[in-house]
């Protein structure tokens, strides 16, 4: 037998180090402390931003390959795409062109009521664009990764919003990255207006086809199809942008409450870009309050 | 000693150690999307040097893996850490018996390991947030049991050589 060539050495009687259960003890000590610093006093929080800092990197190195393929993928598709898209924004341009002249008419309109019920102006939130990086695979939640955090100027609680529609909330900021919980994870809740009725209530994730309303009566007027947006009661999300549609309604009367799932407008696979509006709150306070203008 | 077919083996390099570890990792976050049975591969990884390398790759590497995982996944800060550590310990405990088996019965064996991590994860998130991903959850350790062996062959690999007499000759 050659020296060095064979696997087993006989383990050594004295300098054991450590031993496994003692390491199991302590590791998982720590972890759980870990775990119970995170869900219920949120110290950890440094911790987890200087990992997420140290990790982007490798993470950036991992998503390359998925970069890779979808370019390669993109480039088959590109011509026939890039055609189809050309003359769905035409149509889309035609049919915008009405409504353009029409929103300008009607916010001119607006701004003469506001300014005759002395309403304060509502203001545009300041948007950031970001990208998604990854869907985290956490079954446990429903989450996207941006590629923006507070270098960027990306504050928690931000909404963050899509072509379709609200998309979800900003809920972890790391330096170059952020998390955003999305409508449907079991955390989320949102105030919402249906748009035919004008009937408020609180959707939240979680459920099947994605969201449902919650603490509504059986005899509310809901009917599968209605669109439901943002009623900016939240005080986070700005009013009017679309949430979901109602999916089905299920009245039962013997509990006196309807079940009603809705299906969220922007839908977090394939979604590629996004965009983050500061929330409603803050912008609202950076905005100067003339004195005398409220009771 | 075992009685494998595995009783002569090379030396196990560390640096291949570690870049299986880190490759295993980086497969971890490749992004294909959410889903409640998509296999840990960093686990089977953990467990095969646990069990083949118990003295280099221990139960503190584990847990520093599953902090990353943690941080990388969003998830409660900790909780692939204590699957991690869990699992680690259980193969270091396991890992001489384990070795007289051939690759079927370490199928069978390991089984028992994974469930237990998925399930401290699992029972982890149903104390602290009351929440339950649904019952795909219990494939993936299932998957995780059936990649042992070809994780295995693969890592095994390069131990399987024939030594070469002139890297070890004393001139």
């Amino acid at each position: 037998m050659l020296p060095g060539t064979l696997d087993r050495s006989p383990p050594p009687f004295f300098r054991q180090g450590t031993s496994a259960r003692t390491k199991l003890v302590l590791f998982s000590t720590l972890a759980l402390g870990l775990m119970v610093a995170d869900a219920r006093w949120g110290v950890v929080a440094p911790l987890r931003t200087a990992v997420a800092s140290v990790l982007l990197p490798v993470q950036r190195a991992a998503l390359a390959p998925a970069e890779v393929w979808r370019g390669l993928a993109r480039r088959f598709e590109a011509l026939d795409a890039a055609q189809r898209t050309a003359a769905q924004a035409r149509q889309a341009l035609a049919a915008q062109a009405l409504a353009q002249s029409q929103v300008a008419q009607l916010r001119l309109e607006n701004d003469r009521l506001r300014e005759l019920l002395a309403l304060q102006a509502s203001t545009v939130p300041r948007s950031h664009a970001a990208q998604v990086l990854y869907e985290a695979a956490d079954p446990y939640a429903r989450r996207v990764v941006i590629d923006r955090g507070t270098t960027q100027g990306i504050r928690p609680g931000s909404p963050v919003i899509v072509q379709a529609g609200v998309l979800g909330q900003v809920t972890r900021v790391h330096p170059l990255s952020a998390e955003v919980t999305l409508l449907t994870d079991r955390q989320a809740a949102i105030a919402v207006l249906n748009a035919r009725t004008g009937a408020r209530s609180a959707a939240f994730g979680g459920v099947d086809p994605g969201m449902e309303l919650r603490y509504v009566t059986g005899e509310i007027d809901v009917q599968a199809g209605d669109l439901m947006t943002t009623s900016g009661l939240d005080g986070v999300f700005p009013p009017g942008l679309p949430v979901a549609r109602v999916a089905s309604v299920e009245r039962r009367p013997r509990s006196g409450f309807a079940r009603i799932l809705l299906e969220p407008q922007a839908r977090a696979d394939g979604v590629r870009h996004v965009l983050v509006l500061d929330p409603a709150e803050t912008t609202e306070r950076s905005v100067p309050k003339t004195p005398g203008a409220g009771p | 000693m075992p009685r494998t077919p595995d009783v002569l083996l090379l030396p196990a390099n560390p640096w291949f150690i570690g870049f299986t570890l880190v490759a295993a990792w980086l497969l971890n976050m490749l992004p294909l999307g959410q889903h409640g049975a998509r296999p840990d591969l960093l686990a089977v990884v953990l467990v095969f040097w646990n069990v083949h390398q118990p003295r280099r790759v221990g139960v503190g590497w584990a847990f520093l893996f599953g902090l990353l995982m943690d941080v990388h996944e969003g998830a409660l800060l900790g909780q692939h850490a204590l699957a991690y550590t869990l699992l680690s310990y259980t193969a270091i405990t396991v890992h001489r018996r384990l070795l007289w088996f051939g690759p079927a019965g370490q199928t069978l064996q390991v089984l028992p390991l994974f469930l237990l991590a998925t399930a401290a994860s699992a029972l982890v998130r149903l104390a602290l947030d009351g929440m339950w991903p649904g019952w795909w959850l219990l494939a993936a350790p299932v998957i995780e049991t059936l990649l042992w062996a070809p994780v295995r062959a693969v890592l095994l690999a390069p131990q399987r050589r024939p030594p070469d007499p002139d890297a070890t000759r004393p001139l």
